[in-house]
């Protein structure tokens, strides 16, 4: 049985090449087209690593990142930011949440940056992953 | 007491008589011929002067006419022979006060002398009074002329242009500052009647034509267009009233305030408003750019698998997704350029409502896939209008796509979506476009961002653009847009075009 990856992402275009390279690369993709519907196929699925984007309509990345470092019952879940928002703007809201009241949280493990390449994703999900 | 010359040939006549007046307080000058009487008034200058009437040489009605050319204000009683009343009557034709016979009765001289001071005393009165009076004339001429000065001082320097008209409506009063706004000189308006030269609004007012009275004479100030000398079409703000005189109308006048340098310093403003907007666009669109790329690297991927494997289904995956994003490419440089380009409106004859229902026909497939109903009403007064098509096609478009949106993105549960597109002719000068929808609505805070700055709520959907694009081209059609909305409830946004009907 192959690990299975979360492809989160409103724009449509985004969610099928994400999940051709994960295909592409022999792992199963899942997909999610916002915040809401990812955290229940996280609990539904048990995906291996989420390939998360920050702005979407409904319930942002920003709370979905937080619910995946925070619920204990899903800290096996990786975690990789694919985003065209600057990784620095991420951390100052993630920041400015933590300083409102909210648990820490810790910096995602890869903080990818909208455009990447095929081969950047491939390599970042392998090595995450291995 | 007076000064008298007396002038008579007969030595002791003159010797008696000025004897007598001396002793009754008079100057007494004496001379013994006509020709020396002469010489001796234009020396000495008395107000009285009795002379004879038989005198060898110069007689005594020649010295009469003599003095009185030299000086009409002096009394000149002649002394005649007793009887001789054709001489005396002569002397009253050329201007005698008065006349006495020889012998000279005491009682008869003193009432000719007092009858000659009363004369000479009357008319020195008279003078002093008319004296006084062409002095009050003279202060009361040279103070109304100040404050008239003042006044032509005044309209001639004020900024504001100043144009008074007479009860004729002919044109009597045109300041620098009207000379400005209308690039007429002033000599030029001098034979022109107000209707040469103003709106018809204006003109109307100034001639009357309303009706007026007192209580009502003066119109407040609004905005208006003039059009100058040159076909200048130039926006003043207009005030006039009229001028009454015993509450009878005797003229009018009107006050032009040049409103250009304002109109173009506003201008200015939201030009560099505009300029700091897309100062914030950039970050925003940075984002929006970085998901474009993305789209492509996407899609030329998903190409190459097709290729290398010769999957025609991946190929063309890969394909459609290139052509997606160029497509949002060209829409966002579009909605950019038009954002940042002043593009005057094309006016043209054109029926607002098949526009109205384009738009609502090539939304038709996206609202039936999210279950969304479109309703149209259209009123049928809408007609045949003089209006920039591109502009209600563009901005219908964008407002009816984001009602569609409000109701995708919408997550409260309702019995159905619906979007309303309506149209109605309004006070005859507007065509009045409402798009209501039920979808997710607006917090106060995300309308007031609306139209003023780069914002969007749709994620990877919008460019946040396109509700700024649609603001500058109602605004450059001289028309209006406002919103209405409430979280959860639903949203109308109400576009307002003037309109100008088929010439």
């Amino acid at each position: 049985m192959s690990k299975k990856v979360l492809v989160v992402d409103d724009d449509p275009d985004v969610r099928l090449f994400n999940t051709t390279v994960v295909e592409e690369n022999g792992y199963t993709p899942l997909e999610a087209e916002n915040g809401e519907e990812a955290l229940k196929i996280i609990q539904d699925k048990k995906p291996d690593l989420v390939i998360l984007d920050i702005l979407m309509p409904k319930q942002s990345g920003i709370r979905l990142y937080r619910e995946l470092k925070t619920n204990k019952a899903l800290a096996g879940v990786k975690v990789v930011i694919l985003s065209g928002i600057a990784k620095r703007t991420f951390l100052r809201s993630q920041k400015a949440l933590t300083e409102f009241g909210d648990a820490e949280v810790p910096e995602p493990e890869v903080y990818l940056e909208k455009p990447v390449d095929s081969e950047e994703l491939a390599d970042v999900m392998r090595k995450v992953l291995a | 007491m007076p000064k008298i010359l007396l002038i008579d040939d007969e030595d002791d006549i003159l010797r008696v008589l000025s004897m007598s007046l001396r002793s009754d307080g008079y100057e007494v000058v004496t001379a013994a011929s006509g020709k020396e009487g002469i010489e001796v008034f234009q020396d000495q200058l008395p107000q009285i002067i009795l002379t004879d009437i038989k005198m060898p040489g110069m007689d005594g009605l020649q010295v009469l006419r003599h003095i009185k050319e030299l000086s009409p204000d002096t009394e000149v009683i002649i002394i005649t022979g007793h009887g001789d009343i054709d001489s005396a009557i002569e002397a009253l034709q050329y201007g005698a006060s008065d006349f006495i016979n020889k012998p000279v009765k005491d009682e008869a001289l003193s009432i000719a002398l007092k009858r000659a001071e009363e004369k000479l005393h009357i008319r020195r009165q008279l003078k002093e009074y008319t004296t006084d009076l062409e002095t009050m004339v003279k202060i009361a001429t040279e103070e109304f002329e100040r404050k008239s000065n003042f006044q032509a001082e005044l309209i001639q320097s004020s900024n504001d242009g100043i144009v008074a008209t007479d009860d004729e409506s002919n044109i009597v009063i045109f300041n620098p500052g009207a000379e400005r706004i209308f690039n007429y000189r002033r000599f030029e308006v001098r034979d022109m009647a107000a209707r040469d030269l103003f709106p018809t609004e204006v003109a109307d007012f100034l001639e009357k034509k309303n009706g007026c009275d007192k209580k009502n004479r003066g119109l407040s100030w609004k905005e208006i267009v003039v059009t100058s000398k040159t076909g200048e079409k130039i926006p003043v703000r207009f005030s006039a009233t009229h001028l009454f005189e015993n509450n009878e109308v005797m003229g009018s006048v009107a006050f032009f305030q040049d409103l250009r340098e304002i109109k173009r310093l506003e201008k200015e403003l939201v030009n560099s408003e505009r300029l700091a907007a897309i100062g914030q666009t950039v970050a925003g669109l940075a984002h929006c750019i970085k998901n474009i790329l993305h789209g492509f690297k996407g899609g030329s991927y998903l190409v190459d698998i097709g290729i290398d494997r010769d999957n025609t289904e991946k190929l063309t995956k890969g394909w459609q997704m290139i052509q997606r994003n160029i497509a949002r490419t060209s829409d966002l440089v579009l909605d950019l350029l038009s954002y940042s380009k002043d593009r005057e409106p094309e006016y043209e004859s054109c029926f607002p409502n098949a526009i109205a229902d384009d738009v609502c026909e090539l939304l038709k497939d996206l609202a039936n896939d999210y279950d969304i109903e479109i309703v149209k009403d259209f009123s049928p007064d809408v007609g045949e209008r003089v209006m920039d098509p591109r502009i209600i096609y563009r901005s219908l478009l964008n407002l009816a796509s984001n009602a569609i949106d409000a109701c995708i993105f919408d997550e409260n549960v309702k019995d159905r979506h619906r979007v309303i597109v309506t149209t109605t002719v309004e006070d005859g000068q507007f065509i009045r476009f409402d798009v209501t929808d039920n979808g997710a609505g607006m917090s106060d805070e995300v309308q007031s961002k609306l139209f003023t700055s780069f914002f969007s709520t749709k994620g990877a959907k919008g460019t946040g653009l396109g509700l700024l694009v649609t603001g500058k081209l109602i605004e450059e059609h001289q028309g209006t847009i406002g919103v209405s909305s409430e979280p959860g409830m639903g949203t109308t946004f109400v576009m307002r075009l003037p309109f100008s009907n088929e010439d």
